[in-house]
């Protein structure tokens, strides 16, 4: 049964459109790139025949899901390239990528490994990272551009242990699980110090268990075994939680991303109900406000700022809840710029045959930053994604923060 | 009007007519072959696309099933470009008659057709779509092939022994003198000119025809026209060709055909050779019958319905019934015996697997007549020419391994030219059709290299406006690359009438969920943004 409701079904219902192509962030910079609909269900139906299509251009795609959330049919378009990968994974004809791109797929892909071992000595990670010969190595190496902005590390955010004494007390408690996801845990755990302050501020208890890498950048970077492995794992720390509706809050729009839509796919128990219990900070946020249980007590904040909205949070469909919860913030002015995907994607731009593709997609974001800085609208940017962030201050030099640090400012917790 | 002299005229350019031109040049005896369209516009590119091993045939008519086998395996051999051994599998359902397996794998044995069991589990694994009621699968070597490319195949390995052909000749009547063919009179139907051809011998190769070009000699032959439909599904739903192990009947076979998998068939005796419209009942009727073999058939994207015209031979003493009682066999009509015309044959019935078998018998008896006697090598001389390892490994550098696959059994020795273009103009290896991947290069070829004259030409060369889309993005974006062939500028808003005419034909009786989406998108950017393409559509 499976198979029928596989990629298989959502290939018919493409209607060759091309919405997809005309709005892929890859597809306007890279002219070689065919774009989603060529690569993802047109090629299916060569792939389906012989199995020997367009292997090399598989890489070309950055995994934003721009194409996913444009398609007015529904149709699955990266989850089909990222089948692809896998099945070009698996095939043993193919031949083998070079040593060099095999270990880059792994550093890559393991960013929680990195971040493991980035916190143990922060500092000196940094600097290492930070060092021109060190980067130069990496370059040649494995292929990770010299460029491309690698966050630096910091004291890991840690877990955090159910006080309940027994699942009893579990129901009548306000809990929520959060899922910091790597980025968070290993390069910026202040802004998940914050995010929890937050959560406990409206009123809830905050469990942090230990949870591997969500999976998503090893599924990007061919490790799907890997990520399989993972998506069980956390399940599995997720399991009497779901059982018993405590919501799933998520801060990284890549992780929430693959909770919502991934993890219901793995045959374990608890991925049936962790779809619908997963929710964006801000969107949580925002649910308990149309309870009434959102605190409105906020200091007036005299601030201007923009805003990128990361592509994972787009392609949740939910709209942006956290403009909607800050412009609950009296005085605050947000300028949504809405110039599409800042490139980095993840890991992609990191590659170093990417890199300068990722700059160009990103082009379009950086102008509209600087000009805005130029013109006096805002002197700062705030985005939910960690490697958003990065790329937007590494390509328009703006500082930038996720949107909870407003809201701390606003509730007088920072 | 035009005279010209041959030894030989073949009317019909089928896989029947090329078949014998080839036979025929290559044993050195000149000839020239008449098609009213483009090659193999009736009931050559009108059928299931299988290369049958046998299986068929096995238990009603053994020396058909034989023929087949021996056939599929020489074609394996000298049309490799044209066939995918996808092997084929017999199945047998729950409730299906055990006797008539019985039967079946008796004739297998007899008639040499190899046979191999695959376990139930496995053949599940192997092909997940296949209907859990199936209790006993059975592997033949059948294969699917492509009837235009095996047209093309034959007419160019013709041209390179000197043999002519002529497309969009129409033959008014067979010139007949005293009891003795002359020749035959044609007319261009694109131009309007007349054509005399001299010739001592003509052969009636027109299939469904065969019956008004006999009579036009004062001859006669009496063809059963037996209509076939036949469903395109938008995808590989089997990757082997499916048939039920029982008694042929209707909605009983699937054929993986390129991208696409393929439904056959009906049978139903109609009374022109043209009447091939499809009823919206007979749709339905196939889609139950594809139910048994494939549960979750209404799931399945159809993206057009086609009828093709089988032409079965009735000998005067036959009874006449519905067309699968008749014999799939060939027979060759010397209507010296049974008309008092010397000089004209008719080859009738058959099968396309076994076109090169019926050549060889008809080349045999103009040899005979002619008093020659030169042997038949069609059986071993390739089709196609090799493509050099070379120009194959740059063709793959340049589109990726299976997209350059698919060009290089479409052009196969002529690989090069567009592989020259792209490389001297990166430009020209812009997909113009997504579906089926064809650049602009290919079209261009196409279009300037062989008699094309209109976009269904190009169609049936290269795939384009086959696809899911059918033809609605790739109509305008190749419609310029014809420019030069239509004189006025009016022509192209006819010739996109024409092609999306041709299109339409085949999706109205399929007009059911995503198709008829893609239609109503197709008709938004053709009838509404470019306001053309109407003449139909606006039905």
């Amino acid at each position: 049964m499976k198979y029928r409701d596989d990629v298989i079904t959502s290939l018919d219902t493409c209607i060759k459109c091309s919405a997809c192509t005309a709005q892929c962030p890859v597809s306007k910079v890279n002219p070689n790139f065919g774009g989603p609909k060529w690569l993802g269900p047109d090629a299916e139906r060569l792939r389906l025949e012989s199995g020997a299509i367009l292997k090399l251009a598989l890489d070309d795609c950055s995994n934003c899901k721009t194409c996913e959330s444009t398609c007015p049919s529904g149709v699955k378009i990266t989850d089909m390239i990222l089948k692809a990968r896998r099945k070009r994974s698996l095939d043993q004809n193919t031949p083998t990528l070079a040593l060099k791109m095999r270990l880059r797929g792994y550093v890559l892909g393991r960013a929680e490994y990195l971040g493991r071992l980035g916190v143990i000595w922060p500092g000196l990670t940094n600097k290492v990272l930070g060092l021109k010969i060190m980067r130069y190595g990496l370059d040649k190496a494995l292929g990770i551009s010299k460029f491309g902005p690698l966050p630096p590390y910091s004291q890991a955010l840690g877990i955090r242990a159910d006080q309940a004494k027994d699942g009893q007390n579990r129901k009548l408690e306000r809990k929520v699980m959060y899922f910091p996801g790597c980025y968070t845990n290993y390069n910026e755990p202040n802004t998940g110090r914050m995010v929890i302050k937050i959560l406990e501020h409206v009123g809830y208890k905050v469990v942090v268990p230990d949870f591997h890498c969500c999976g998503l950048p090893l599924e990007a970077n061919g490790q799907f075994a890997k990520a399989q492995v993972n998506a069980t794992h956390n399940l599995e720390l997720m399991e009497n939680y779901l059982q018993v509706n405590v919501p799933i809050i998520t801060s990284c729009t890549s992780c929430g991303l693959t909770l919502k839509e991934e993890y219901p796919k793995v045959s374990v128990p608890g991925a049936e109900r962790i779809g619908q219990q997963t929710f964006d900070l801000f969107e949580f946020l925002w649910s308990l406000h149309e309870k009434n249980e959102l605190p409105l007590n906020f200091i007036k904040q005299e601030i201007s700022l923009g805003y990128h909205l990361p592509c994972h949070l787009r392609a949740q469909g939910i709209g942006i809840p956290s403009l909607r919860v800050l412009s609950l913030i009296p005085g605050i002015n947000v300028h949504n710029l809405d110039v599409g995907c800042c490139g980095l994607s993840g890991s992609y731009g990191f590659k170093k045959e990417k890199y300068e593709i990722s700059m160009q997609i990103g082009r379009g974001l950086f102008e509209a930053t600087k000009i805005g800085v130029n013109h006096g609208d805002f002197q700062e940017m705030i985005t939910e994604c960690g490697v958003c962030k990065v790329q937007i201050e590494h390509g328009a030099g703006v500082p930038t923060k996720h949107p909870v640090w407003i809201l701390a400012q606003a509730y007088g917790l920072a | 009007m035009r005279e010209f002299d041959t030894r030989v005229v073949i009317i019909g350019g089928g896989a029947t007519g090329v078949g014998i031109l080839r036979d025929l040049s290559m044993r050195g005896i000149s000839a020239i072959l008449l098609e009213q369209s483009e090659l193999g516009h009736g009931t050559s590119s009108r059928f299931h696309g299988l290369l049958h091993s046998g299986g068929r045939y096995v238990v009603k008519d053994e020396d058909a099933a034989r023929e087949c086998i021996d056939e599929n395996e020489i074609l394996k051999r000298i049309a490799p470009t044209c066939i995918e051994g996808t092997s084929g599998w017999f199945v047998h359902l729950q409730d299906d008659n055990p006797d008539y397996m019985k039967a079946w794998l008796t004739g297998c044995s007899r008639v040499k057709i190899p046979v191999k069991e695959i376990d139930v589990a496995e053949a599940l694994r192997l092909e997940p779509m296949l209907s859990r009621h199936v209790e006993k699968v059975y592997e033949v070597p059948d294969a699917s092939i492509d009837g235009f490319k095996l047209l093309w195949a034959n007419i160019r390995s013709a041209e390179r022994y000197n043999g002519k052909f002529m497309t969009y000749c129409n033959v008014s009547s067979v010139r007949v003198e005293n009891g003795c063919v002359k020749g035959v009179y044609a007319e261009n139907v694109r131009t309007g000119e007349k054509i005399l051809i001299h010739s001592e011998i003509v052969i009636n190769a027109a299939g469904p025809w065969a019956g008004m070009v006999a009579a036009s000699a004062g001859a006669q032959v009496s063809i059963i026209k037996n209509k076939g439909v036949l469903l395109v599904f938008n995808k590989r739903l089997f990757q082997r060709v499916i048939n039920r192990l029982r008694a042929p009947r209707d909605g009983d076979i699937f054929v993986p055909h390129e991208t696409i998998t393929i439904l056959g068939t009906t049978s139903y005796t109609v009374g022109s050779p043209d009447d091939n419209w499809i009823m919206p009942e007979e749709v339905s009727y196939l889609m139950n019958m594809g139910k048994e073999l494939l549960d979750d058939i209404e799931h399945q994207r159809v993206i057009r319905a086609f009828a093709g015209i089988r032409p079965l031979y009735e000998e005067a003493s036959t009874v006449v019934g519905e067309g699968r009682e008749i014999s799939r066999d060939f027979a060759l009509v010397d209507h010296e015996k049974l008309d008092g015309i010397t000089g004209f044959i008719s080859i009738v019935g058959g099968k396309l697997t076994t076109y090169r078998l019926m050549a060889e018998k008809v080349t045999d008896w103009v040899c005979n007549k002619l008093g020659l006697e030169v042997v038949c090598r069609t059986a071993e001389e390739s089709l196609i020419p090799p493509v050099e390892e070379k120009l194959k490994d740059k063709a793959r550098t340049m589109f990726g391994v299976a997209m350059a696959d698919k060009m290089m059994e479409r052009l196969n020795d002529r690989l090069g030219e567009v592989v020259k273009q792209v490389s001297q103009d990166p430009a020209q290896g812009q997909l113009i059709c997504e579906c089926e991947m064809i650049t602009k290069a290919e079209i261009k070829h196409v279009v300037h290299e062989f008699n094309t004259t209109s976009l269904n030409d190009v169609r049936r060369q290269t795939r384009l406006g086959m696809g899911t889309c059918q033809g609605a993005f790739c109509t305008y974006r190749a419609i310029p690359l014809l420019a030069d062939l239509l004189e006025e500028p009016g022509k192209l808003r006819e010739e996109i009438t024409d092609f999306l005419d041709e299109r339409w034909r085949g999706v109205v009786p399929i007009l059911w969920g995503e198709q008829l989406r893609e239609s109503e998108l197709t008709r938004a950017i053709f009838n509404t943004t470019l306001g053309v393409g109407q003449r139909e559509q606006g039905r």
